[in-house]
């Protein structure tokens, strides 16, 4: 084989190497859509998508439609404050994926109002937090005084894998609590995947 | 062999292969329900036959709660004999026919049995929501 003839080859074969490297361009897709990725394994956008859909629904229509939100906000909204939303599955989540989404599916309504300055692990915004405490301790105007819901949640995990199949179920659990404790919406949805587990792998 | 014989075996196993998938459902309701529901007339854009001819709605009804938040209950019929799934998505819009967005704009995704019917419910983000559309969406995972 003659030397021109070589190079030619390997000029090419270098070309179509460095074009392969420079084709994992990246694709933009609607998360609200059923394009997104999903797995067995894990919570997936599709996943908090479907259960924020099932709670703001239940939420609305079985509390806020119902007209049994009693609120003491401005314009007589409900406060609502943030409680604990337990992580029980053996995966790392940020909670608030799910709890972002229903807040402002609450505020969207028009009927409920988030107070961001009352948290488990200190206030969200501090500035605001701030804030609100002067504004009580001067008196010179009216600050909403104590949350008159709480929100409070639960995800569970189940995996389970009958030969080369598997299957993940996730659990998601809600309640809002008025002041004196009591439970008055509760909701839970569950979503199950399944999946073949690959034939190599680790 | 007797080819007769031969013939039979093998439809009987095409068929009963061609069965294999198929789970299909049988549903009993009472003749005179005790409910009435608010049917609205709609206007269907079918774009995909393919998807039409396999998840069909039947009807479409709303209800109005006392917070002024719009209900809607569309019933969806599987006409195969397979399991299918598919996506909805509500659409909601103001009186202006405005797009009101939110959260709960999602796809959502559902199975259903062969010849089985389900419910799919939706309810507006908020209480300015005068009209809605319902999409479906084949081949969902």
């Amino acid at each position: 084989m003659n030397r021109p003839l070589v190079s030619t080859v390997l000029v090419v074969a270098t070309a179509a190497l460095l074009g392969g490297c420079a084709s994992s361009q990246a694709t933009y897709v609607d998360p609200a859509s059923t394009r997104t990725l999903s797995n067995v394994g894990e919570i997936n956008v599709q996943d908090w998508n479907m259960a924020s859909e099932s709670m703001i629904n239940s939420l609305i229509s079985k509390h806020i439609n119902s007209g049994s939100l009693k609120g003491s906000g401005p314009d007589g909204r409900a406060i609502l404050a943030i409680s604990r939303i337990v992580n029980n599955t053996s995966i790392q989540i940020d909670t608030d994926i799910l709890v972002k989404k229903i807040r402002v599916a609450l505020l969207g309504t028009g009927k409920v109002v988030a107070d961001i300055t009352a948290g488990l692990g200190g206030p969200e915004d501090p500035l605001a937090a701030e804030a609100k405490r002067e504004q009580q301790f001067l008196g010179t105007q009216k600050v909403a005084g104590r949350p008159d819901y709480t929100l409070s949640g639960k995800i569970i995990e189940n995996r389970t894998r009958q030969g080369n199949q598997r299957e993940s179920t996730y659990v998601f659990q809600m309640a809002l609590a008025t002041r004196d404790g009591l439970a008055v919406w509760e909701e839970e949805k569950t979503i199950t995947k399944q999946g073949k587990r690959a034939p190599v792998g680790w | 062999m007797n080819f007769h014989f031969v013939r039979v075996f093998a439809t009987a196993a095409l068929l009963a292969l061609l069965g294999a998938g198929c789970q299909t459902v049988n549903t009993t309701e009472t003749a005179q329900p005790a409910f009435q529901r608010n049917m609205v007339s709609e206007k269907r854009v079918i774009t995909d036959a393919s998807l039409a001819r396999k998840v069909q709605i039947l009807g479409v009804n709303v209800s109005d709660g006392p917070g002024g938040f719009l209900k809607v209950q569309a019933e969806v019929l599987n006409t195969t004999r397979r399991y299918q799934r598919f996506a909805y998505k509500w659409e909601w819009f103001d009186k202006d026919g405005n797009l009101v967005e939110g959260p709960s704009s999602v796809a959502v995704i559902r199975q259903v049995e062969g010849k089985e019917s389900l419910f799919i419910n939706g309810v507006a983000p908020n209480p300015s929501v005068r009209d809605f559309r319902l999409k479906l969406y084949e081949n969902a995972r």
